[in-house]
């Protein structure tokens, strides 16, 4: 089992609700994004295109990061989650320096607030209690794992039941972005890949993305 | 820094600040410290200096605490002797560690046992850690292929070559009084700086044809922000002056000054390698 997710690039709308449905699911703090919407244009007017690719940490098969980390605090999971033990993170930043996405930010300052010099929201209050950040290490995406965990515990499919796909996948309105199993051969995910010609995203930094761009 | 437009990442070359910025500036610091403690620990010992061995081991307790100073977690530190398989900040670190324990061993043999084979035994143990302290640094950074300008071969041997350089330097400095002995530093000295200056210009010239990200960064240092810092810290204080000097002059001053600017250049060095650092744009934005 390898989770994975496929972007149809022609549905995306750059309406940002897959980086505000992180930010809620994960209770992220000011200025730390797990997932970004990235705008650039290519051509010369008047043949212009404007290209809008969301990205989030690629839980790359031979990740830059996993190597570069020098406690074992970012690792692999089985199921191809690249994924960081905060109580072994010492925070040295060489994960955030190797990646070539960078997809990674580290949390620093605890008492930052949405709000400054107000009292925290009630998102931010609740957060502090469901979802602690530690300070000073490092933090990305992580496909969600818990909704995946706790989905499958429940027996629910990953990329096909909303309670175990990641926040950014069922919040995305225009069906952009698919979520399941690449290494299974009947999954709506390798169909849409093979049929579609899905691609990585910049696939000569040699990581091998668990990410698919579909043009 | 607030990113106030959360689109505008990643579109044009942007230069790594997690290593330079801030307290990020440690990190250059380690890079030198650990580079002249090698360098210095190799040198002494072709000149058999006990004063500068253990200098060489107190810049290695130095670069271990530079590196820990920089951590967000410091007191996890021992977490960073576990990866060595494939992290080269686990594989400095134990290199380190090993520099600091062998070094200490062979200071007490050669001061109360001096002659043993124990001693010369435990001379090129430390000897051997030297060297991997001396050129961790160089893998650490060649390691990161996202950043072309430091993703190349050249890395490790320049910082050795320069760690060479700025041990050579704190021997003449600790010999200043000895006008024979400091004769014969100068003269390795004047060889290696030639090395360290052939070293460096290879290298930026090597990164221009690498890729356009590598290009970017050398354009940076050769006349963007960073140019001040290269040219008067790197080729002016670290190669020209030293050069002029320690082929001019014997005389103890110029010789200390040759000294002194060569080691101001080594920092320079690592400060300019690390600020210059660019990742290629993921998406093109014009």
């Amino acid at each position: 089992m390898k989770w994975g997710m496929a972007i149809e690039l022609k549905r995306c709308i750059g309406c940002y609700e897959c980086v505000l449905a992180c930010k809620a699911e994960h209770f992220l703090p000011p200025e730390i994004f797990w997932n970004r919407v990235l705008i650039g244009e290519s051509g010369k007017y008047p043949q212009v295109t404007k290209l809008i690719y969301n990205v989030r940490c690629n839980q790359c098969a031979d990740p830059a990061c996993v190597k570069a980390c020098p406690t074992g605090a970012t690792y692999q999971r089985e199921d191809g989650i690249v994924v960081i033990d905060e109580d072994k993170c010492v925070g040295c930043r060489y994960c955030m320096i190797a990646c070539p996405y960078q997809m990674r930010t580290i949390y620093e300052d605890d008492n930052k607030q949405y709000f400054p010099g107000q009292e925290l929201t009630e998102h931010e209050k609740v957060g502090k209690e469901l979802y602690p950040h530690q300070p000073g290490v490092v933090q990305k995406c992580v496909f969600c794992k818990e909704r995946i965990d706790s989905g499958m515990a429940m027996g629910l499919t990953p990329g096909v039941d909303r309670e175990a796909t990641p926040a950014c996948v069922i919040s995305c309105p225009t069906k952009a972005i698919h979520f399941g199993d690449l290494d299974d051969s009947s999954s709506e995910i390798r169909r849409l890949i093979k049929e579609k010609h899905g691609h990585p995203f910049h696939p000569e930094y040699d990581t091998d993305p668990s990410i698919y761009y579909i043009d | 820094m607030i990113q106030t437009k959360p689109y505008d990442f990643m579109v044009k070359y942007t230069p790594q600040r997690d290593w330079i910025e801030g307290h990020g500036i440690l990190i250059a610091f380690a890079l030198f410290f650990g580079g002249i403690s090698g360098g210095l620990y190799l040198a002494s010992l072709y000149f058999d200096s006990m004063l500068g061995m253990f200098v060489a081991w107190i810049l290695a307790m130095v670069t271990g605490m530079t590196d820990m100073a920089h951590l967000s977690k410091p007191m996890r530190f021992w977490r960073m002797l576990l990866k060595p398989r494939t992290s080269w900040i686990s594989r400095g670190f134990i290199f380190i560690w090993l520099f600091l324990g062998c070094a200490a061993v062979q200071l007490a043999l050669s001061y109360w046992l001096p002659g043993t084979a124990a001693e010369t035994a435990f001379k090129v143990l430390a000897g051997i850690m030297a060297f991997g302290v001396a050129i961790y640094s160089g893998f650490v950074v060649g390691f990161v292929g996202a950043i072309k300008l430091w993703n190349s071969a050249i890395v490790p041997i320049l910082f050795v070559v320069a760690g060479l350089t700025g041990g050579l330097a704190i021997l003449v400095l600790s010999m200043l009084g000895d006008s024979a002995l400091v004769g014969d530093v100068a003269a390795i000295m004047r060889i290696v700086v030639i090395g360290y200056a052939i070293a460096v210009v290879i290298y930026f010239w090597v990164a221009t044809y690498e890729s356009t990200a590598a290009r970017d960064s050398v354009t940076r240092i050769i006349q963007g922000s960073i140019a001040p810092v290269f040219w008067i810290g790197v080729v002016l204080l670290g190669i020209v002056i030293p050069i002029i000097l320690l082929f001019t002059s014997s005389a103890a001053a110029a010789l200390a000054v040759a000294a002194v600017c060569a080691i101001v250049g080594g920092v320079a060095l690592r400060y300019v390698i690390l600020k210059a650092g660019v990742y290629s744009p993921l998406l093109p934005a014009d």
